[in-house]
């Protein structure tokens, strides 16, 4: 894409993939920039986006300090904005979209209808992404997104395979982004109601998904515990590798076994699929986890840099061991892009 | 049939309200983590004696010099300023009470008696938490390897984590920042005990598992065992249930 903000590259490369990074705070923001990211994605300290954690977040000075960092060094930041207000309150929603394009944000990435068009309103030369949340899946959605409010990059729910993501670029006129690599939504994106059933809270309202104020970790024995709300989630034996205390990943019993009945803790790695979704014509890769910390960012940004730059080369794609260590449950996936149990 | 607080009945749980959720109890004793054969657990052994007199203005004073190198770093921790953190170093005879206050944070050693006034616990080794702390490492990624263990008020725990990672701390450099004309040489000299003690403490533990290697595979397949008998009797339970439930009542 063409950047606005940041400062043009030396060299463009035309059929790039851009990696797009996490940033929960500013020192993540650096850390993904000094690792080579294209693009930075955040989100304001409140409800307006889907990572509304505590101590997480900027402010808006520490995004203009952010935007200053990034720009100087070639690097874009998109804001996300991607929750839903509820009825008659937008104001945060309309504030953050006023407050990112002022600032002067490369791009930003939106859910609602409404807000699309507030945006493409107020702001008509602000670039418009299509936040995954939106879960906007297939061309005649996308298309409809494009023309009521200039949409220019979709973000796709990850349930589509690497042929339906070169069928899907065929037909539509705007970028499509995918996740790389990190946490794993297996629900209906935007959507997923588990959350607001156990807690009352939302990840499409208020931003938070299995929310912290909620779950509760107990030792019994050599067992940890996790639950959320009143459900357990999961048990967890000493040499059991754990992972997030959501729902969707809980460990149930059912016919008498205990298993995982939605997913288990894995995270996503696209890593061996680099060449095909490039040849897919995929534009961005989304690397997940503005919740993590910034040695995540940067273990995670510098392996996904090394291994695009080999793929560029024409070079086969390095190992990457030391990606293990960050993994939910200390294992990996490629999810639905190789759906090896069709 | 699925039963989602199925486990939850197994164990006998209370239910809690949901608005209690994230304020589960903090253990009475040591977290049952059980510490890493490391240079830290045995340089731990010379700790013990010294008196917390000793301790305390030492502490205060490493916690007004990260204050004052950080000050945005209780920002972020702004509606968890009652919060009592219990720190945790299971390899250390001594574990740490923090108060958040961004007004007047608080560093002091936890006699046994005030660990129930903590509301919220991090249990790590010595050396993950300064790691955690110098955001070398990511919190979620010891947490999955279950080298964190975290208790009590959740939130605030993760608010923390987030706190401190987002300032970029350097703990022997925020500690020697004001050691005037001795800092360079302390400073080089600390940095390379802390390499050495993470270098030894990665060849202990290599030690530790080459050691106890032989007896863990041997409990793996006693469990494994274990588990096929459990089975087994679960099946033929069933069987003979269903079989029962088929046999038609005999009319008295």
């Amino acid at each position: 894409m063409a950047t606005t903000g940041a400062k043009a590259k030396p060299e463009t490369i035309l059929g790039d993939l851009e990696l797009i990074c996490p940033a929960g705070t500013p020192a993540a923001l650096r850390a993904a920039v000094d690792a080579g990211a294209e693009a930075v994605y955040l989100g304001f300290r409140d409800e307006t986006n889907a990572r509304n954690f505590p101590g997480l977040n900027f402010s808006p000075e520490e995004l203009a300090d952010g935007l200053e960092y990034a720009h100087a060094r070639y690097c874009m930041v998109f804001v996300a904005i991607n929750t839903f207000p509820r009825a008659g309150a937008p104001e945060a929603w309309h504030r953050a979209i006023d407050c990112a394009a002022d600032l002067g944000v490369d791009a930003v990435i939106l859910a609602d209808i409404g807000i699309l068009d507030y945006a493409a309103r107020q702001h008509p030369d602000l670039r418009l992404h299509l936040s995954v949340q939106a879960s906007a899946s297939n061309a005649e959605a996308i298309r409809f997104y494009h023309e009521a409010f200039g949409v220019r990059r979709v973000v796709l729910p990850r349930v589509l395979t690497v042929e339906d993501i070169a069928e899907l670029n065929s037909q539509i006129p705007v970028e499509t982004e995918v996740f790389a690599f990190g946490g794993m939504c297996p629900m209906a994106e935007g959507r997923c109601l588990l959350s607001s059933y156990v807690t009352g809270k939302s990840p499409n309202i208020t931003g938070v998904c299995s929310p912290a104020s909620h779950v509760r970790y107990e030792e019994r024995g050599s067992e940890m515990v996790s639950r959320l709300g009143d459900f357990t989630i999961n048990i967890f034996q000493q040499s059991d590798a754990a992972g997030y205390p959501t729902l969707c990943k809980g460990r149930f019993v059912a016919d008498g076994r205990a298993s995982y009945l939605f997913e288990a803790p894995t995270s996503l790695n696209v890593l061996p699929l680099l060449p095909e979704l490039m040849a897919a014509g995929v534009s961005a890769l989304k690397i997940e986890g503005r919740q993590r910390g910034r040695a995540y960012t940067a273990q995670v940004v510098a392996a996904f840099r090394a291994a695009i730059d080999a793929c560029r080369r024409g070079e086969p794609i390095p190992e990457m061991p030391q990606l293990a260590d960050v993994t939910e449950g200390q294992r990996e996936t490629s999810g639905a892009y190789r759906r090896a149990w069709r | 049939m699925v039963n989602l607080t199925a486990m939850t009945d197994i164990l006998n749980d209370s239910q809690d309200s949901p608005e209690q959720g994230g304020k589960g109890a903090i253990s009475a004793g040591r977290a049952s983590m059980v510490p890493p054969f490391s240079p830290v657990l045995l340089g731990g052994l010379l700790l013990a004696p010294i008196p917390n007199v000793v301790l305390r203005p030492l502490l205060r004073a490493v916690m007004a010099s990260v204050t004052k190198q950080h000050p945005g770093m209780f920002e972020r921790l702004d509606s968890h300023a009652d919060t009592i953190f219990l720190i945790d170093p299971v390899d250390l005879p001594i574990r740490f009470l923090l108060k958040a206050d961004a007004e007047q944070p608080k560093l002091t050693i936890a006699r046994e008696a005030d660990v129930s006034r903590a509301t919220a616990a991090i249990h790590g080794s010595l050396l993950a938490l300064i790691d955690l702390l110098e955001g070398r490492v990511d919190g979620d990624a010891l947490f999955f390897s279950r080298r964190l263990l975290i208790e009590g008020d959740t939130e605030a725990v993760v608010a923390l984590r987030n706190a401190v990672d987002g300032e970029e701390i350097d703990i022997i450099d925020d500690i020697l920042v004001r050691a005037g004309p001795l800092a360079r040489p302390a400073r080089r000299a600390a940095k390379v005990a802390l390499r050495l003690a993470r270098r030894a403490g990665a060849d202990m533990a290599m030690l530790q598992d080459a050691l106890l290697q032989p007896a863990m595979e041997r409990i793996e397949t006693q469990t494994a065992a274990v588990d096929h008998l459990h089975q087994s009797m679960a099946r033929s339970g069933s069987s003979r249930r269903r079989r029962a439930s088929k046999t038609p009542a005999v009319q008295g």
